[in-house]
């Protein structure tokens, strides 16, 4: 009997998100999340507290405001600033994403055969 | 004169070092590593007295340090910069070159203290050749000094004001704790390195090297919880981004060492138990100390850019040497003992204990890997490229957060695992009510907080792991007293199973607004209201804060803008935190401008779970430390 109530929660419980949750996070807030502030060390333009950033805030709120695509605004602060503005660089380049995973999982592999009585 | 009285010091220190390498009597080199200690002890106090006196005629102390620096920065300048911090690792190193003697070592053999030996003297040496703490300042710059030179007794010219701590470190006081704390935690991952080097290094091998080189990672692995948390704490203090981890540079390279060393921790136990893993846990345990030589390089040569970056120097070249000479030992007495590593005994069940050992070790040391790579990409991609790269946070996100979610997991069907393969029905019939009860709980934490796909399997698996673990502890804490190895990783599982919760909430649900203001005005965020009072501004002796009290309940917080005297930096914004057990209030001033005020006012969800959690974890270790 308890198999089943737990199987029905389960189950709820995997079709709650769809009802409940929605996302909340507002374009501006991923874009400035995906750009680096340039004149701070390493902190993105969504957290640093320096007055650059804040201009450069502005810059993309109305750039936001004007109805630019992310590509197209992404196009704008790389070709002023750089490749390294962008803290997200693996959306457009999955080798740097499929690196990791191929040796994580070489690694893994290798690790188990070596322990395994085979 | 304390410039000179140091260096002289350092080179009485390094000869004693030498001395040490080559003696093989046991009273004389036990009496050589106290003498060791006592040398670099005195060497920590005179630069100490240097900084308290403002010495500038010492370099370290005119850059580093300024008269109006209060006392307990002054204190902590020492490991403020390059030269100085290496100054506290060496008398860190020494400090556990003690203790090791005292309390760890079990062999009669002499090879552990020539190889602890040769590691100090070599950092030693970089003091007397390349750069010193106490080099004496031979030519004045603007303010502070310009050159210096590492002899003793030349003509120093003395500066009339010093530069001055970076603003960061003496905004806070945990700046004063969090260095020392996370030193004794990342050099003290020396000790299982020496420790399953000189063992192996002999051809007669006590066997119970394993059983020593656990015990002493217990002590440098609490260090290292403790400074990374404390730094995480400061981030959030003092940093004013409202967060606490930043995948920054630095940062990932103490994680590195602690993922390694949390799977050694694990993997120990099975060659203790069942005498598998044993070559890996020789690469594991001299793994962490190359990884924290390997990350100080990294981050210390200037090769990369982060909010902890030094003064470069050579200190690159420097540590390159050390790390190729650490690595051909570790790889020299690897080969050695090709042999000896084929005793080790295959791993029968996989889903025993020995089977979630490697599990879990595989999955730290898979995320030590994804971080090292995120850390290193830069550098490879700016050789190779010549185009700079940048690697934020959702790179370890969707990498390195998979794996945590196993790591979870595997904690919960741990709780009662033996040696033999667990039976998956058996563990599913005894906790069926901790099941039910957590898939309930999940129900109302997933409505509650409108969470998505994405984390409520993270949801779930963490509070079943503080349910099943819970019950548990309270079953047989009425029965006996919690006592034993298994209980400490129990409630260690437990801490990890809370922070989780914690950290889920603060991912998921914190929010943030940028609001102008005046003083006067009232402010609405979320379903909360604050009061904005007027500002005042209050003149220190070393910087100039402009304080914004903003109230809320009848508290009164300051919000404040630091603005630092003797140097070039932007001013350092200073939050106000108003603190509650599900989220916290964080409030920055952004700009002044005139008489408005810019303000980010960030809820964060989960703060005080995830130190909790921390808290707990950690201090469950403590019990192992006296033993």
């Amino acid at each position: 009997m308890k198999k089943y109530v737990s199987l029905f929660l389960l189950l709820f419980l995997l079709g709650l998100p769809s009802i409940v949750y929605e996302d909340n996070d507002s374009r501006y807030e991923k874009l400035s999340k995906s750009l680096l502030c340039p004149v701070c060390q390493g902190e993105t333009l969504f957290d640093s507290p320096s007055e650059y950033a804040d201009d450069m805030r502005g810059v993309l709120k109305e750039q936001i405001a004007n109805g630019l695509s992310d590509e197209q605004i992404m196009n704008y602060w790389t070709l002023r600033f750089g490749e390294r503005i962008n803290t997200n660089p693996h959306d457009t380049n999955p080798f740097l994403l499929l690196i990791p995973i191929f040796l994580g999982a070489l690694f893994a592999y290798v690790f188990y055969k070596k322990v395994r009585n085979d | 004169m304390i410039s000179s009285i140091g260096i002289l010091l350092t080179w009485v220190g390094s000869l004693n070092l030498i001395i040490l390498f080559f003696s093989n009597n046991k009273k004389i080199f036990q009496s050589l590593v106290r003498i060791n200690l006592l040398i670099h002890f005195m060497l920590f106090c005179l630069l100490e007295i240097g900084l308290f006196l403002d010495d500038f005629s010492i370099y370290y102390v005119a850059n580093h340090s300024a008269a109006t620096t209060p006392p307990i920065y002054k204190f902590a300048s020492l490991w403020g910069s390059l030269d100085g911090s290496i100054l506290l690792w060496n008398f860190v190193l020494s400090i556990y070159f003690y203790l090791y003697i005292k309390f760890y070592k079990s062999t009669t053999e002499i090879y552990d203290i020539k190889i602890f030996a040769l590691i100090i003297l070599f950092f030693n040496g970089f003091t007397i050749f390349s750069s010193s703490p106490f080099a004496g300042c031979v030519q004045l710059a603007s303010i502070g000094c310009q050159d210096f030179t590492l002899l003793p007794f030349q003509d120093l010219v003395i500066s009339d004001t010093g530069r001055g701590p970076n603003p960061l470190l003496q905004n806070h006081p945990l700046m004063a704790i969090h260095p020392p704390i996370l030193y004794l935690g990342y050099i003290g991952l020396v000790l299982p390195f020496v420790i399953s080097t000189s063992e192996l290094f002999n051809n007669y091998k006590d066997e119970n090297w394993i059983k020593v080189a656990e015990k002493a990672t217990y002590f440098p692995w609490l260090f290292l919880t403790a400074g990374i948390t404390l730094g995480a704490a400061w981030s959030y203090e003092v940093l004013g981004w409202g967060g606490y981890w930043a995948w920054d540079p630095v940062e990932n390279v103490s994680f590195i060492p602690w993922l390694l060393a949390t799977a050694f921790l694990h993997s120990s136990k099975t060659q203790i138990k069942e005498q598998t893993l044993i070559n890996w846990n020789y690469v594991l345990s001299c793994l962490m100390f190359l990884s924290v030589i390997f990350g100080t390089f990294i981050t210390r040569s200037g090769v990369l850019i982060s909010v902890h970056a030094f003064s470069n120097g050579n200190i690159g070249t420097y540590l390159l040497i050390g790390l190729v000479m650490f690595t051909g030992l570790f790889v020299y007495i690897g080969i050695k003992n090709v042999n000896y590593f084929k005793s080790s005994k295959k791993v029968e069940h996989l889903f025993g204990r020995s089977g979630f050992f490697v599990a879990n070790n595989i999955v730290l040391s898979a995320s030590a890997l994804i971080v090292l790579i995120g850390t290193t990409y830069p550098i490879f991609y700016e050789s190779f490229f010549s185009k700079q790269l940048t690697m934020g946070r959702s790179f370890y996100d969707i990498l390195v957060g998979p794996l945590l979610l196993i790591l979870i997991y595997l904690m919960v069907f741990s709780t009662r695992v033996s040696k033999v393969n667990l039976n998956l029905k058996d563990w599913l019939g005894q906790n069926q009510n901790q099941i039910n009860l957590s898939l309930i709980l999940s129900i109302i934490f997933t409505v509650y907080f409108n969470a998505s796909y994405k984390f409520i399997i993270t949801i779930f698996g963490s509070i079943l792991l503080i349910i099943v673990i819970s019950k548990n502890i309270l079953i047989r804490f009425k029965k006996t007293k919690l006592q034993g190895k298994y209980w400490t990783g129990q409630i260690s599982h437990l801490g990890v199973g809370i922070f989780a919760v914690g950290l889920i909430m603060n991912v998921t649900q914190s929010y943030s607004n940028e609001i102008i203001i005046s003083a006067g005005d009232e402010v609405n965020f979320g379903d909360k209201e604050f009061l904005i009072l007027s500002p005042f501004e209050e003149i220190k002796s070393e910087k100039n804060v402009i304080n914004l009290p903003i109230k809320f309940n009848n508290k009164e917080k300051y919000a404040s803008l630091n603005i630092f005297k003797n140097s070039s930096q932007q001013a350092i914004s200073s939050p106000a935190v108003f603190r509650n057990i599900e989220s916290d209030t964080y409030v920055t001033i952004k700009v002044i401008d005139e008489d408005k005020y810019k303000l980010i006012f960030r809820e964060n969800y989960g703060i005080f779970i995830l130190w909790l959690g921390l808290g707990i974890s950690s201090a469950s270790f403590l019990t192992r430390i006296r033993k």
